[in-house]
């Protein structure tokens, strides 16, 4: 079951909360919605459900217009933050709501829920009330819920964002893994772009209620076209150049263009280098070995994230805003870096942005 | 604020000044009407309760009570369920509103209902009587006790999350069915608590029954307007008696608060 959506806009007052939002999410395909809070991405969600009357725009699932459906008519699987289980339900009864509603025979009923409890890991639950398990183990709940009427789409808001790192690491893994088992297509609303490589096979980045770029996980971190996405998805080095001929000037520097910018010949560009592929060497000689060499700078400070090495360096031209370097424990050991010393840096990789 | 030692004088001083204040005030009132009532042995108090204006008076004040409670219940709830579910222009001004029947002094309410309805008033009845008789003696009964439920369920309502509800929409509930099986069971208690509250409250409204009702023996005499006559009249027994009967309600009445409020303190 796809979901389009066609020029969907949404105002509460006179904040436009869903800028003219247009999207086609294919059959058994799993969307991250990915955003600040307050982007618009939890009201876009909440669209789709239903649960919020659109302005102008059309919203289709499966190519049937439900733009004027009610939410129960939608027939959606919701999945809130907060898991909003019915507290004085047990776990069973939670999961057999909607097949109640439908007039599911009980046997019937049964049957699913266990099969859910089995799905989600919690056979021994079902006589249980929500408030006598886990946040995760509640999360859990909440999706066999969702899943329990064979839904049409899977609409999740930040279903991890109550939970610890490692909980949502296990429940994200074994989301993707029941998405995909049952062939449902689904839409993730997150905040946390781990989370958003972890499982999408595309996503939206989403931010003032408009819709800037929708792509695969790498093809987005590598070659955004925003400079907003560039940041917004791991941190982005931006560089201040201009794309001339077959070359891009960066102050003194020059390297090659990369193929398909000829569309920004002869303009104002961001050049864009992620942290690890910056490469950091002690003389100009090994610098023009390893890649194309963007200068020479000033370590400003060292850091330690884990079993990498966090390097700000700022080039000594002084045009730039510091760069941030990663550098793997053998370059790290290697260079033996020190606070104020002198470095060259050369990019393994880049990409071309239109200045923004 | 650090504790005194229990066996300090202060202390023996302040804890006595509080049990000797309660006593005066609520134990000693109710061992006199007891004193008065049991006096002269059990014959009179039978002769009261077989009196028919007093069976009468029980009867109007149960059953008038009941229907104010209903009442009070179903458009407590709307009212709750709109001021928290609802923004509007004026949700405010009513929220306030509601809490009017508080501050009133009811012989007030009662004269508001005499103005209105009675001879001449602006809302005069042409087909049956409203003031000295039962409608305006329900009217008045309603109207002190209105708060009560709304205040009780308000924030129970507001602490359940929208999302809540809108979980039951997605899985196809509608909107009656998501009230009648997710919202209704979290209020429950609420409702109840508010229900027991007002039933106390209308059971033993006096100042406004006693301005609109008229006290007709055997017509629109309720429990609480007898016993001011039966004490006028100097049958101290019968006032005494049914004194006691309305007192023996509100410790059954508190009984089951107290577990109410036990039980909404579990839930939590």
């Amino acid at each position: 079951m796809s979901i389009t959506l066609q020029h969907v806009s949404k105002s509460y007052g006179t904040e436009q909360v869903v800028r003219d939002v247009s999207l086609h999410v294919e059959t058994g395909e799993l969307f991250v919605l990915l955003g600040a809070s307050g982007s618009g991405k939890s009201s876009l969600l909440r669209l789709i459900a239903g649960l919020l009357p659109v302005d102008s725009g059309r919203i289709l699932l499966h190519d049937r217009d439900v733009t004027a459906l009610s939410p129960q008519a939608r027939g959606t699987g919701f999945v809130f933050q907060n898991y909003s289980l019915f507290r004085h339900m047990t776990v069973a009864d939670n999961i057999a709501f909607g097949l109640s509603i439908r007039k599911v025979r009980r046997a019937e009923q049964r049957a699913k829920v266990e099969e859910l409890l089995d799905l989600i890991d919690l056979h021994d639950c079902g006589d249980r009330l929500p408030t006598q398990l886990s946040g995760g183990q509640q999360q859990r709940v909440a999706l066999a819920r969702a899943l329990a009427y064979q839904p049409n789409v899977l609409l999740l808001d930040e279903p991890f964002g109550a939970l610890d790192v490692k909980i949502r690491a296990q429940l994200r893994t074994s989301l993707r893994a029941i998405q995909q088992r049952l062939g449902v297509t689904a839409i993730l609303v997150t905040h946390d772009q781990e989370e958003a490589f972890d499982i999408a096979d595309r996503i939206g980045v989403i931010d003032k209620g408009e819709l800037l770029e929708v792509g695969a996980p790498t093809a987005l971190y590598q070659r955004p076209q925003t400079s907003f996405t560039a940041t917004f998805l791991g941190t982005a080095n931006l560089l201040q150049a201009r794309r001339n001929g077959t070359r891009v000037y960066i102050g003194d520097a020059n390297l090659p263009a990369p193929p398909d910018t000829e569309h920004l010949s002869g303009q104002p560009v961001q050049v864009l280098c992620r942290p690890e592929e910056i490469a950091v060497s002690a003389t100009r000689a090994e610098a023009d070995a390893i890649g194309a060499v963007i200068g020479a700078g000033t370590v400003e400070s060292i850091s330690f994230a884990g079993h990498l090495q966090r390097v700000t360096v700022r080039l000594t031209d002084g045009s730039h805003a510091p760069l941030q370097i990663v550098l793997t424990p053998g370059d790290s050991r290697a260079l033996a870096l020190t606070i104020g010393q002198t470095v060259w840096l050369g990019v393994l990789a880049y990409h071309l942005l239109p200045l923004s | 604020m650090r504790e005194l030692s229990p066996r300090s004088l202060p202390a023996f001083i302040l804890i006595g000044f509080v049990v000797l204040y309660a006593g005066m005030l609520m134990v000693i009132p109710f061992l006199t009407i007891l004193y008065g009532t049991f006096a002269k042995g059990l014959e009179p108090i039978i002769a009261t309760f077989q009196d028919a204006s007093v069976q009468h008076a029980l009867l109007v004040s149960l059953l008038l009570s009941v229907i104010a409670v209903a009442v009070n219940a179903l458009f407590g709830l709307i009212t709750a369920w709109v001021l928290v579910r609802h923004r509007f222009t004026g949700r405010k001004f009513l929220d306030a509103l509601v809490d009017i029947p508080f501050v009133f002094a009811t012989p007030i309410a009662g004269y508001a209902v005499l103005v209105m309805f009675g001879r001449g008033g602006w809302f005069s009845p042409t087909l049956f009587p409203i003031v000295f008789a039962y409608p305006a003696i329900l009217l008045v009964k309603i109207f002190v006790a209105l708060p009560f439920v709304t205040r009780e369920i308000q924030p129970v309502l507001e602490a359940l999350p929208p999302d809540y509800e809108e979980a039951a929409y997605t899985l196809g509930a509608s909107r009656w069915t998501t009230f009648r099986r997710i919202v209704l069971p979290e209020i429950r208690t609420a409702l109840l608590y508010g229900i027991v509250l007002t039933f106390a409250r209308v059971i033993g409204e006096f100042g406004a029954v006693s301005v609109v009702a008229g006290a007709i023996e055997g017509y629109t005499e309720t429990a609480t307007t007898f016993i001011f006559r039966a004490l006028k009249d100097r049958d101290n027994t019968g006032g005494y008696s049914v004194s006691v009967l309305l007192c023996i309600l509100s410790v059954v009445i508190l009984i089951v608060m107290n577990h109410l409020r036990h039980r909404a303190l579990d839930q939590r």
